[in-house]
């Protein structure tokens, strides 16, 4: 039997055993596409959910149009979402209550609610269509490609949109090492951050003997800002499964036992319970298991939850705790692809990564590498969040500017504020300046300019963030989540932290700006791991790009985006007030006093600077200023 | 004084020279040099306060976080006679008033606390984390079990895990205090998160936990004293978009709070107990 028969056999073997029925999307039948990822479920898809049921039981439509809940459409800023198939009609921000209309609309009709479809920012019209919305037409899509159409718990939905298709071309056609060839060509880098060549990894992995080898997949996403495993695993857990199959064939087919681990942090527990249902799914159909699919081959993944430690992000960290140690990293001149997981040959992926395999696998080398730029390859995934109009998961060619992701995807910066920085690649990363926007997004570039790629979260801030104030927050946090062992890591931070404190407390000298970046380079430089290795670089970049501002703190002592308490005083405008007495009955320190329509005054002495008064006030009749004289004033209290 | 030919890569011992040194200025050199790793044991001693007992509060500190894990504390079975009184140190550090402690605080699970503190716990919930363990399940994962039986991870059952899994009772506890989201001392009936991510730093997040800080007058970590609100904060939990989030319970997520939004709320929850 020549290969290629056996292929299509197993190939069909394996989609004769799915439910043909659970695939509508051929039939002339509706379908209504709840998006469950996590934002949408806070902003009340369960609501949603119940309300379409009864909708469709009041006209005995229960059962013959299909409500599915998919895993994240990406476009968390515009949720809940329900998308209408085959049509593709986009409806964002639903109330339980618009969903009689849409029903009897878009589903019994067929025409299309016009009042609640998705307005173009820019424009005002109204886009029917997914495809049509710019934050999904800009996009390319790989990894998200299944992410808002298949139920993340249906396996043969997986399957009826061409799932596994690849493992089954690798069990058959491939011999393991044509396998690693494919992947290393194709020019796939490691999507956790550091953009190692996965190939090559796998490739050192395998040569490397043991009495067993271990692939884990890394889904310990710890990034504040970045949620692109979870929406993965959230979405299409099958990808990511399918993917480490892959790899462990690769790996370990006539090279001893395998065995798999997923290490994913434990706040994720939607992705959890997913990733769980889709590994008892796979083992059902013997796609995981002993002889996978009468290959001879055998492997199994187990599920390891983390415990809310960021460093257990690395790799050796990650081995750690796996093991039942602190996760705290080792030395890296010993190599995880040598003795890694209780001292075996080890190869550790990101999410991201194992989910571009399949897809390597099916279209082939050249259609993968035909994308990105001359060194890095493929399309890249960010969580875009913070002051942007479209916040959410997008996915973009390597290659692409920060310019489009931000301003054409994103929609830009809200209303009548305006851009400054945006922060790449979280607490290891480093913010871009405006100037620096047409960067186009590769490993290399992004590291040229100070930041990373990391983990592909995306954050935009606008003229009322302080650079400051934001450096600090990232700072504060590596150094809370430090694990402790090496002391540049562990006190150097803290002795940075302190600096910055001065600085946002308008107390610093300028000696104390200078000692900041080469007190950093001896953290680079003595960090055992890359979490104290790249700690600085938040500092470091807000350095070379915003210096004016933090200069601002030291000499004229004052908070230019007025964020930083001591530097800033809350006043009301005594033509502006209203006297509504709003902002009195907030008031938590009850710092502010005068009669009713009669214009009120802050009491500085008590005043906590809270910021409740200012957001609440219709007339924005108190405005926050900045100077020296807030902080004689702070002073005096 | 500094024995420069000890090979270590070559680096320099002279700490003027180091260019670390502004990183380590927060370490006694002239101290560190005193110790001759040569002969190694016996230098480091507990020191006696002024009445002649020991300070060591056996918070276990020093062994989690010595950066070489030269330190490992284990029951010693040839010192039956132990150095000195455990229950009245902890008696004294238990009663000790903030910035006297150690600093573990309410951490500390090595002292009994006071009556009611610290509730009897049903070892029998503990069964399945036993049975999960002979299965095979690792330590963080027996961890998870457990809380999830009790809400937090009692001494009792550490005991009885490192005793299982014949681990010293310090390595387990050294890893229970590791990782953050292990709590060792019970929580109130309304666990709320507030989410520190930078997109929520953006839009606010500190003047939230400030909010419910004053508003249930306690510091972030700690539990009120009726037992119903406990205040945490935690890293990301990935909904972004709905900035400021803050999370009640392991369910119930509520976005885009603002400092007032967040006093409302434990007014309401509050509010809901005197009813209940």
């Amino acid at each position: 039997m020549s290969p290629a028969v056996k292929l299509t056999k197993i190939d069909k073997a394996l989609r004769a055993k799915a439910d043909q029925s659970a695939y509508l999307a051929g039939d002339a039948k509706t379908e209504i596409r709840i998006c469950a990822g996590t934002a949408c479920h806070a902003f009340g898809r369960v609501a949603l959910r119940k309300a379409v049921e009864k909708a469709l039981a009041e006209r005995g439509l229960t059962g013959k149009v299909a409500v599915v809940e998919t895993g994240c459409h990406g476009f968390c800023a515009e949720g809940p979402i329900v998308v209408l198939r085959p049509q593709g009609l986009f409806y964002p921000r639903l109330k339980p209550r618009d969903i009689e209309e849409i029903i009897a609309t878009s589903v019994v009709g067929d025409g299309i609610v016009e009042r609640l479809l998705y307005k173009d920012p820019a424009t005002g019209e109204p886009l029917a269509h997914e495809k049509d919305i710019p934050f999904y037409a800009l996009q390319e899509r790989i990894v998200l490609a299944l992410n808002g159409s298949i139920d993340p718990y249906s396996l043969d939905d997986y399957l009826n949109h061409g799932g596994y298709a690849a493992l089954a071309k690798v069990l058959n056609a491939a011999d393991p090492q044509s396998v690693i060839d494919e992947v290393e060509k194709s020019g796939l880098r490691g999507r956790g951050g550091a953009g190692f060549p996965t190939g090559k990894k796998w490739r050192f992995c395998r040569a490397n003997p043991g009495e067993k080898h271990y692939v884990i997949c890394n889904a310990d996403e710890g990034d504040p800002g970045a949620f692109k495993d979870r929406s993965v695993l959230e979405g299409n857990p099958h990808s990511v499964v399918e993917g480490m199959i892959i790899a462990a064939y690769a790996i370990g087919a006539g090279n001893g036992p395998v065995e798999g681990y997923v290490y994913i942090r434990h706040e994720y527990s939607l992705a959890v319970e997913r990733l769980r249902h889709a590994l008892a799914q796979a083992r059902e159909r013997n796609l995981l298991g002993d002889d996978i699919l009468g290959s001879g081959f055998s492997f199994d993944i187990r599920i390891n939850q983390g415990a809310g430690a960021l460093v257990c992000g690395e790799s050796t960290a990650l081995m750690a705790s796996i093991e039942g140690r602190r996760g705290m990293p080792r030395g890296g001149h010993i190599r995880s692809v040598a003795h890694g997981l209780w001292g075996q040959p080890t190869n550790l992926n990101n999410v991201e990564s194992y989910a571009n395999v399949p897809w390597i696998v099916n279209h082939g080398r050249e259609a993968f590498a035909a994308k990105g730029t001359a060194t890095s390859k493929g399309t890249k995934i960010f969580s875009l969040t913070g002051k942007v109009v479209n916040g959410g998961l997008i996915e973009v060619p390597m290659g692409a500017t920060v310019r489009q992701v931000i301003f054409e995807i994103g929609g830009g910066t809200l209303p009548g504020r305006e851009f400054k920085a945006v922060q790449l690649g979280g607490p290891s990363g480093g913010c871009l300046p405006a100037s620096l926007l047409d960067e186009p997004i590769d490993f290399e570039s992004l590291v040229a300019a100070g930041s990373m790629m990391c983990s592909g979260g995306m954050v935009v801030v606008d003229d009322t963030t302080c650079m400051v104030d934001f450096a600090k927050f990232f700072l504060k946090f590596t150094a809370g989540e430090s694990c402790g062992k090496c002391v540049p890591c562990r006190v150097g931070t803290q002795r940075m932290l302190e600096i910055l404190e001065r600085i946002s407390a308008g107390e610093a000298t300028i000696d104390d700006v200078e000692r900041l970046e080469p007190l950093a380079d001896d953290i680079i430089e003595g960090s055992l791991c890359q979490l104290g290795g790249s700690a600085p670089n938040p500092v470091l970049s807000t350095l070379r790009y915003f210096r004016d501002e933090v200069m601002a703190h030291v000499v004229q002592r004052c908070c230019p985006a007025k964020v930083c308490r001591p530097l800033i005083r809350y006043t009301i405008h005594a033509d502006a007030c209203t006297g509504c007495h709003v902002c009195l009955g907030a008031c938590p320190a009850a710092a502010i006093s005068g009669e009713r329509k009669q214009a009120h005054t802050i009491d500085q002495k008590l005043c906590t600077k809270c910021d409740t008064c200012r957001q609440l006030c219709k007339f924005d009749a108190i405005p926050v200023e900045t100077g020296i004289f807030a902080m004689a004033e702070g002073r005096r209290q | 004084m500094a024995n420069n030919d000890s090979g270590h890569g070559g680096r320099a011992t002279q700490p003027q020279d180091s260019a670390l040194y502004e990183v380590l200025k927060g370490i006694d050199f002239e101290r560190r040099e005193l110790v001759d790793k040569g002969k190694g044991v016996g230098l480091f001693d507990l020191v006696k306060a002024r009445d002649g007992s020991y300070r060591c509060y056996s918070c276990t500190l020093c062994e989690r976080v010595c950066p070489v894990d030269c330190i490992e504390i284990d029951y010693c079975p040839e010192f039956e006679e132990l150095p000195f009184d455990v229950a009245a140190e902890r008696a004294a550090a238990l009663t000790s008033l903030p910035g006297e402690s150690c600093g573990a605080g309410a951490a500390c699970v090595m002292g009994e606390k006071p009556a009611g503190f610290m509730p009897q716990i049903d070892i029998k919930l503990f069964d399945p984390v036993i049975a999960g363990i002979r299965a095979g399940s690792g330590l963080v994962e027996a961890f998870h079990a457990t809380q999830e039986a009790f809400g937090y991870l009692p001494r009792e059952a550490l005991e009885d895990i490192a005793e299982e899994m014949k681990l010293p009772f310090s390595r387990v506890f050294g890893v229970a205090s590791f990782y953050s989201q292990f709590r060792l001392i019970p929580v109130g009936k309304h666990v709320i998160d507030v989410c520190m991510g930078s997109a929520c730093h953006v839009a606010g997040a500190p003047l939230v936990v400030e909010a419910f800080s004053q508003e249930l007058e306690i510091p972030v970590g700690a539990t009120t004293p009726d037992r119903l609100f406990t205040l945490q904060t935690v890293n990301c939990v990935g909904a972004c978009a709905l900035a400021p989030v803050v999370r009640l319970g392991d369910d119930e997520t509520l976005g885009r709070l603002g400092p007032n939004e967040a006093r409302k709320l434990v007014r309401r929850l509050r509010k809901q107990e005197v009813g209940a």
